[in-house]
């Protein structure tokens, strides 16, 4: 019993159910299942996001770079959905997806083969596919009404009531759980983060598994290329700016350790689910704008320190009492 | 032939870690792979495993020549290895560290949970392992963790297995556990490459020898052409003796007392008293609760119930700071990863600790450095390659030596040490036991834990005797046997 209280996930599940509690205290209106379909709506974009970063936070490295992927891709595919809306809506997200796992693999092949340290090369390439929108759309917009009806129909399907964002959410929540506890391919994740020289002994391939990273962090960042695009129903340069710093704080609430090799995936969707609540919780609550950053910044920090006095170590037992 | 390795050299930017050695393993044998610190054993080891690349010569593997490009070729060729180093994954499972690299997976692709935890768990219970499958690796002590090793390489089910110091952190129940694993190996037609700085178990255990110095082949052959003083002739190219010297000093007035220790579930009821100038032991299994004891001593844990008198004075402990300032120094087990820098110089790892003796208002005396460090160096033969190497490029037992020399630098009134020749090769040992005999002499009070009973029984004044957390009883080594002594740390009488 003690050990589930003291569990990560747990508190910050708790940590989620106060807020919600309490928000609902203020303004009822805010926990009707409406209201919080369409907070999980918001937030499954960064769930998405959120899941792709933690394979790369787990190998000790970190991707600056999502956001600016995902708005070029999201911006190609607009202006070629504007030449040709004839084309259907599949073969735009296969599209949006090969563009951002190719960016992807460019920041993969810089690290790993070129050396170029991991903050430097998603540095660089965050204001390089950033600048790339502008070149590619002129610095213009694609509006709603450019878009065709079918671009923009799938985000709108509902199941059960819940939309489609969500449900990928989920589909991809399970995608990246079995990837990273059922197959040997997340397992060594685990590994080349928790101690990269000892990985080596064991016969890990570090650039290969640094490239494969970074490949999965841009083919999210592509997928959600469409998805922000179709839902906002709009293009632009400036779409999902500085939202890699959302994303990253996701994890971090979520308990994937900078360090490398740490991390559960429904810890990072609960920390992902945690951000997600307090953005739209506080204006729910007439609080200022002002105070709003800095109360959610508050509750980030207060959850990060929460998580981390609980990770106390064990100690072995040598004596049976007697 | 099992293995052949012909004419491999390698180098390090110019250090000669192996020059044209050659090395034979018969089929269904044990092989030992002597020298000291440096000589080049570790190098060999992870040629084979593919972590290095020889510059020169040739593997030949039941007689089919082969390259080793990577450990994952090593693997694949059927040899597996425990490695000097510890090769662990800290926030992973038991399962999981045992079955890394090497995942069972289900006809779907998906890793097999279930089967890995059975067969770990039935591995655990063949060695008579009380560990659990599903603990972290960061909770288990050292010696769990040895056997998580020693399991990793019995599921690879290779027919080559190589040890690379096993037993160094093993007392000896567990080492002797460990030759009965090893003689049923062979058994089962597998071939070992073993390698130990305890030539007496090397020469109960093994079949053949080679030993190396400074990177060269010495001498190999069967073991029954060979004693045990030739043996370190070969390795250190002249006799030694290796007496641990009796410290002839007089004992004086007690300086150090602890009372009735207690920390829930790790010991109990624990008193003793060190005298000025004595030597006091510490005897019991590996886990036994001998580190723990030392550590709340230390400050590192916290004590639930107890007192520590020093100079007759109560003294609270709060952080090891604390107990530094006291003059009370402790040399952990862990030494590679508490004790050193790695990527410091020897030199500066030695002077870490004493930067204000060093020191002129503040200012490096960049003299006083290197006249002590250079004394140590050569007091407890660390070698090096040349004067800037970073102490994580240097031999296994080098790096030991460096961190004994770091805290025996600052020179305190009474210091506790942790296992503190083991990993290091005879001559060395040596050594360090007359270095401190020269210790005592000049006035220190040293507690020692040590897993070697002639270690004990030749340095120690009086012995603690230890069992699950408890003092079964404190002996005066002068009186004691070893039946007696062993009888008492494995819970019988
Ligand atoms: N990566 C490296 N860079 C530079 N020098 C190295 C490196 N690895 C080993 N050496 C040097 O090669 C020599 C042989 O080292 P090795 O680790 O093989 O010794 P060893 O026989 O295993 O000794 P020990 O008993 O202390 O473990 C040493 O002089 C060491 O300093
Ligand atoms: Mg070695």
């Amino acid at each position: 019993m003690k050990k589930i209280l003291l569990n990560r996930d747990f508190i910050l599940f708790s940590i989620i159910l106060i807020i919600l509690i309490a928000v609902g205290f203020a303004n009822p209106l805010f926990i009707t299942p409406k209201s919080i379909s369409d907070v999980l709506t918001d937030t499954s974009i960064l769930i998405i996001l959120a899941l792709s970063q933690m394979i790369v936070i787990l190998i000790r490295a970190i991707d600056l770079s999502v956001a600016s992927n995902l708005a070029l891709s999201g911006m190609l595919i607009s202006l070629l959905s504007t030449v040709h809306p004839e084309l259907p809506v599949y073969y735009f997200i296969a599209l949006s997806c090969v563009i951002g796992t190719t960016l992807g693999v460019l920041n993969g092949i810089s690290i790993a083969i070129l050396k170029v340290p991991f903050i430097v090369t998603t540095l660089g390439t965050l204001s390089i596919y950033r600048g790339l929108i502008y070149f590619v759309s002129d610095g213009k917009q694609v509006y709603s009404n450019e878009f065709s009806e079918d671009f923009l129909a799938l985000i709108h399907f509902k199941f059960l009531s819940l939309s489609f964002l969500f449900w990928l959410a989920v589909v991809v929540f399970i995608i990246i759980y079995v990837l990273l506890n059922h197959t040997r391919f997340g397992r060594n994740l685990y590994s080349l983060g928790g101690n990269p020289d000892a990985a080596k002994y064991i016969g890990v391939n570090e650039n290969k598994y640094i490239i494969m990273a970074y490949s999965l962090s841009g083919f999210f960042a592509g997928l959600c290329g469409y998805l922000w695009v179709a839902r906002y129903s709009v293009a632009s340069t400036q779409i999902a700016i500085g939202f890699e710093l959302t994303v990253i704080s996701a994890c971090v609430v979520g308990g994937i350790s900078v360090m490398g090799g740490v991390g559960t995936v429904l810890g990072c969707v609960l920390g992902a689910l945690l951000i997600g609540l307090i953005r739209n919780a506080l204006p729910a609550v007439d609080i200022s704008q002002f105070w709003q950053l800095a109360i959610s910044g508050a509750i980030i920090l207060l959850a990060i320190i929460i998580n981390t006095k609980t990770e106390q170590r064990k100690e072995k037992t040598i004596m049976v009492e007697n | 032939m099992k293995l052949e390795l012909k004419n491999i050299s390698k180098n390090f930017h110019g250090v000669k870690a192996l020059q044209n050695v050659d090395f034979q393993l018969q089929e269904n044998s044990i092989h030992a792979l002597l020298g000291e610190n440096g000589a080049g054993k570790s190098t060999l080891v992870k040629i084979l495993c593919g972590v290095y690349q020889p510059d020169s010569g040739i593997i030949n593997l039941n007689n089919k020549q082969q390259s080793i490009p990577d450990p994952s070729a090593s693997l694949s060729l059927g040899i597996s290895a425990i490695h000097q180093e510890s090769v662990m994954f800290d926030e992973l499972s038991v399962t999981e560290n045992v079955f890394i690299g090497n995942h069972i997976t289900k006809s779907n692709g998906l890793v097999d949970w279930g089967l890995m935890q059975d067969k770990t768990n039935q591995l655990l219970k063949d060695l008579e392992a009380n560990i659990e499958p599903n603990e972290k690796i960061k909770d288990l002590s050292i010696a769990q963790r040895h056997i998580v090793q020693i399991s990793r390489s019995l599921i690879h089910d290779a027919d080559i297995v190589i040890m690379d110091e096993p037993t160094a952190s093993l007392s000896q129940k567990e080492i002797n556990e460990l030759y009965t694993i090893i003689r049923n190996l062979k058994k089962q037609d597998k071939s070992i490459i073993f390698i130990s700085h305890k030539l007496d178990e090397v020469i109960e255990v093994c079949d053949d020898f080679t030993v190396l110095r400074d990177g060269e082949l010495i001498k190999s052959d069967t073991i029954q052409n060979t004693n045990k003083d030739q043996l370190i002739t070969y390795m250190a190219g002249r006799e030694v003796n290796q007496i641990f010297p009796k410290n002839n000093v007089t004992i004086e007035n007690e300086i150090f007392e602890v009372r009735n220790l207690f920390k829930k579930t790790q010991f109990k009821d624990i008193n003793f008293n060190l005298r000025k100038k004595e030597i006091l032991g510490f005897y019991g299994l590996v886990g036994s609760g001998r580190t723990e004891i030392m550590k709340s001593i230390f400050g590192i844990t916290k004590l639930d119930e107890g007192e520590i008198l020093f100079k007759d004075q109560k003294i609270l402990i709060r952080k090891p700071s604390d107990a530094i300032d006291q003059g009370i120094v402790y040399l952990s087990e862990e030494r590679q990863q508490l004790g050193m820098t790695g990527l410091m110089s020897v030199k500066d790892n030695i002077n870490m600790a004493v930067m204000d003796r060093n020191s002129n208002f503040y200012v490096m005396n960049k003299l006083k450095e290197i006249k002590n460090s250079s004394a140590m160096q050569e007091k407890l033969n660390i070698k090096v390659s040349y004067w800037s190497q970073l102490t994580q490029s240097l031999s296994g037992g080098n790096q030991q030596k460096t961190v004994i020399a770091k805290w025996l630098s600052t020179k305190p009134e009474v210091l506790i040490l942790d296992e503190p020749t083991k990993g290091i090769d005879v001559r060395s040992k040596s050594a360090v036991h007359e270095f401190m005999g020269e210790l005592v002499e000049e006035g220190m009070s040293i507690m020692m834990i040590s897993s070697e009973l002639p270690e004990i029984l030749g340095m120690c004044d009086r012995v603690v005797v230890m069992y699950k957390g408890l003092i079964k009883d404190i002996l005066n080594v002068k009186e004691a046997s070893s039946e007696q002594i062993v009888k008492l740390a494995s819970g019988e009488s």
